[in-house]
C-alpha cells in the first residue's frame, strides 16, 4: 500500500493501535526545558516513578534565561528558581542538561539539529509547540503539554489520535531568494490557509522551491506549521539533510548505513494520498509583513494596511481585523512602508540560525541603526553565536549599534527581561504577533531577518528588494 | 454540570492572552489563576465564579503548548470552554490533566448563547441546555480516546 512519509514514520513507531481508537506511539527523542517540565518531574516524584529512558531525554535552559552577561547571577528570583529546579531534576533523574553556561546551550529546537539529536524518520516531542521545527529533517516532531511530558518521561510513549497528512507544495523560482525568504513563504502560506488551516494534520512541504531551500530555511518553514494549526510540519530528507547532520556531536556511529536506509525509505510514495492539498506559487512572492495580531494577518510589503470591510464575507474575521488594527494602532489604507518602529528583534527558533544572521548582516554592513530604534540580535544557540563571531558577524552588528546578546528565546515570548514596553512597535523575526506576546501592550510585526535588518536601519519598513546593499 | 457563561465573541483566543508568558515562571496554581485571561480581559479574575463556562469562537487556545493555560482557567473556576473549534495542543492539555472540558459547539449555539446565560452540559447525551433561554443545543461528541481520558479523570488514570 502506498504511504505518505508521515504514515511511514507513524506506522514504524506504533506500539499499539486500536481500530478507530487511540494509538500508542514510541518516542525516539524527548527534549525538555525549564518551563514546561517542573510539574512533570513533580508528578514522577509523587508517584515514585523513574524516567524510563534518560538516555533519550535531553534538556536545555532557553525560555527564561537572561541574554545579558551570564557571568552575573540571575536577577529575577522566580526565573532563577525555575532554572535551578531543572538543574536539580536533571541531576536527580540522570538527564543530560545543556545549562545556561554550557557551550551547547540554546533554543531547544535550534540545538536538536545542531547536535545531531534530531534524526530523519524519528519521533521527537518537546513541551513546546515549535518542536515542529525539527520536521525539516524528515522527523515527526511535535509539541506536547506538561501532562504528556510526564507521560513520555515515565513511559517513552504517548497516546495520540492519528494526524491526517496535508500536502503543501511550493513551486516556482523566486526572482530574488535573498529578499524573498523561507519566512515570506511560510507567512504567505498561513495567510492563505488560515491559523486553523492545518488543524489535525501534519503538513508535508514539497515541491521545487522547498527542495531548493537550505536546511536552516526549511526549519523556518516547519517551525511555523503550528501557526497554521498543524501539530507538525515535515520535509522529506535529501542529500542536504544528510550532509547537515554528518559529523555532529551526537550523530550515530553507523550514520552512513542509516543514510542509505533513509534515502531508500523516507519519502512519500508516488501514488500516496493526502487528505488535503494546497499549492503556493513562489515565483512572484514579495517580502511579507504582518500587521495584525495573528500570523495570518499578513501583507506584501508593497501593500497598504487593509480595511476591515475587505473581510466582510466573514463577519467574525472582519471584527477580528478591526480589533487587531485597534490594538496595533494602525489605520487602514496607510502603506506598510510608512510604519515606523521602535524596536528590532532578530532571534527566536524561527530565525536565529547562522544563515539568518549572515543574511541580516549583509543588510546592516557599513550602516547604522536608526537613532529612533533599539535593535538586538539574539543568536539561537551558543554554537550559532560562536560560529557568527568566528566569521566576524558580531562586529558588523555591533558597529551598526545592534546589541549582540547571549542565546535564548528572549523577546519572542516575553518571559525574560527582553520585552517590549507598552505601545512599543517591533519588527521581529519571531513567530507570533499575538497581543502582549512580546510584552504587555507591545506591538509585533513578523518579518524575515533581512526585512528586520532593513527596518532597523531605516526606522520603518522598506522593501528589501529596493534597498542599496553595496 | 451547570454554570454561567462568560462569552468572548472572537476567534483565535491564543494562549498568550489566556496566560501571558511572563507568568509561566509561576508554579502556584492559585496564583496562576489570578492572571487567567489577563491579556484579553483584565476583569476576568474579578468576575469569574466557580463553575462558570467560557464561550468563544474558532481556534480557541491557539499558540503555545503551555499547560499553564488550562490550569489557570480551571483554577479560576472554569469547568468547560465551549468553542466553535480548538487548537489541538490546548484541547489535549485540557483533558490530559483533567482540567476542564473542551466542548465543540455549532454556529447556531455560538450565536444564541449570551453572556451570563445559565447552561447545563450533559456529556452523556451530548446536549447543552440553556436554562436562561429555555433552549437545547447539540455538542460535538468526544472522540473515543478523548472520551476515555475524560472518563478516566486524566491521562495517567487512562487505560486503553
Amino acid at each position: 500500500m502506498s504511504k505518505t512519509l508521515f504514515e511511514k514514520i507513524w506506522d514504524s513507531h506504533l506500539v499499539l493501535e486500536e481500530e478507530n481508537g487511540p494509538s500508542l506511539l514510541y518516542i525516539d527523542r524527548h527534549l525538555i526545558h525549564e518551563v514546561t517540565s517542573p510539574q512533570a518531574f513533580e508528578g514522577l516524584r509523587l508517584n515514585n516513578r523513574k524516567v524510563r529512558r534518560p538516555d533519550l531525554t535531553i534538556a536545555t535552559e532557553d525560555h527564561n534565561v537572561p541574554t545579558s552577561d551570564r557571568s552575573l547571577p540571575i536577577v529575577d528570583q522566580v526565573s532563577s528558581i525555575q532554572i535551578k529546579t531543572l538543574e536539580k531534576n536533571c541531576k536527580n533523574f540522570g538527564i543530560q542538561l545543556f545549562g545556561i553556561n554550557n557551550p551547547n546551550q540554546g533554543i531547544v529546537h535550534v540545538i536538536g539539529p545542531q547536535l545531531g539529536i534530531t534524526l530523519p524518520g524519528s519521533t521527537i516531542v518537546c513541551g513546546d509547540s515549535h518542536t515542529s521545527t525539527q520536521g525539516a529533517f524528515g522527523a515527526l516532531a511535535f509539541g506536547i503539554g506538561t501532562s504528556e511530558v510526564e507521560h513520555v518521561l515515565a513511559t517513552q510513549t504517548i497516546w495520540m489520535e492519528k494526524f491526517k497528512p496535508f500536502e503543501i507544495r511550493v513551486e516556482g523560482k523566486r526572482k530574488n531568494p535573498f529578499a524573498v525568504t523561507a519566512k515570506d513563504i511560510i507567512l504567505s502560506i498561513i495567510k492563505r490557509i488560515g491559523t486553523a488551516g492545518g488543524a489535525g494534520t501534519v503538513i508535508e512541504y514539497r515541491g521545487e522551491t522547498i527542495s531548493e531551500l537550505s536546511m536552516e530555511q526549511r526549519m523556518t518553514i516547519c517551525n511555523m506549521s503550528i501557526e497554521a494549526g498543524a501539530r507538525a510540519g515535515l520535509i522529506a530528507p535529501d542529500e542536504k539533510t544528510f550532509e547537515y547532520l554528518r559529523g555532529k556531536k551526537y550523530t550515530p556511529k553507523n550514520y552512513e548505513e542509516l543514510v542509505d536506509e533513509w534515502r531508500e525509505n523516507l519519502k512519500t510514495d508516488s501514488n500516496a494520498k493526502f487528505d488535503k492539498s494546497f499549492t503556493l506559487d513562489a515565483k512572484n512572492l514579495a517580502p511579507q509583513v504582518s500587521w495584525g495580531t495573528n500570523p495570518a494577518m499578513v501583507s506584501d510589503v508593497t501593500e497598504k494596511i487593509p480595511f476591515p470591510e475587505e473581510f466582510a464575507k466573514d463577519l467574525s474575521q472582519q471584527k477580528g481585523v478591526e480589533k487587531a488594527l485597534q490594538y496595533m494602532d494602525l489605520k487602514p489604507g496607510i502603506p506598510i512602508t510608512d510604519i515606523y518602529i521602535d524596536r528590532v528583534f532578530i532571534g527566536s527558533c524561527t530565525n536565529a540560525r547562522l544563515e539568518d544572521l549572515i543574511a541580516a548582516s549583509k543588510v546592516v554592513k557599513g550602516k547604522k541603526v536608526s537613532s529612533k530604534v533599539r535593535a538586538m540580535v539574539v543568536p539561537g544557540s551558543q554554537i550559532v553565536k560562536k560560529q557568527a563571531e568566528d566569521l566576524g558577524i558580531d562586529k558588523i552588528f555591533i558597529d551598526a549599534n545592534f546589541e549582540w546578546r547571549e542565546s535564548g528565546c528572549s523577546m519572542c515570548l516575553g518571559m525574560n527581561p527582553d520585552i517590549l514596553g507598552p505601545g512599543e512597535r517591533c519588527a521581529s523575526t519571531s513567530n507570533r504577533n499575538f497581543e502582549g506576546r512580546q510584552g504587555v501592550g507591545g506591538r509585533t510585526h513578523l518579518v524575515s531577518p533581512v526585512m528586520a535588518a532593513a527596518a532597523a536601519i531605516k526606522g520603518h519598513f522598506v522593501d528589501i528588494r529596493e534597498m542599496d546593499l553595496n | 454540570m451547570k454554570g454561567n457563561v462568560i462569552k468572548y465573541e472572537q476567534d483565535n483566543i491564543d494562549t498568550d492572552v489566556i496566560l501571558p508568558g511572563t507568568y509561566l515562571k509561576i508554579h502556584d496554581y492559585a496564583e496562576l489563576a489570578t492572571h487567567a485571561m489577563e491579556g484579553l480581559d483584565p476583569d476576568f479574575h474579578s468576575k469569574v465564579k466557580e463553575g462558570d463556562f467560557i464561550v468563544a469562537g474558532r481556534n480557541f487556545g491557539c499558540g503555545s503548548s503551555r499547560e499553564h493555560a488550562p490550569i489557570a482557567l480551571t483554577h479560576s473556576g472554569i469547568k468547560a470552554v465551549l468553542a466553535l473549534s480548538f487548537a489541538r495542543i490546548f484541547y489535549r492539555n485540557a483533558v490530559d490533566g483533567a482540567f476542564l472540558l473542551p466542548i465543540e459547539i455549532d454556529e447556531d449555539a455560538y450565536k444564541d448563547i449570551s453572556n451570563g446565560d445559565e447552561l447545563e452540559i450533559n456529556v452523556a447525551t451530548n446536549e447543552i441546555n440553556n436554562h436562561t433561554k429555555n433552549k437545547k443545543y447539540p455538542m460535538k461528541p468526544f472522540s473515543e480516546i478523548i472520551g476515555k481520558i475524560i472518563a478516566a479523570g486524566g491521562l495517567f488514570k487512562f487505560k486503553p
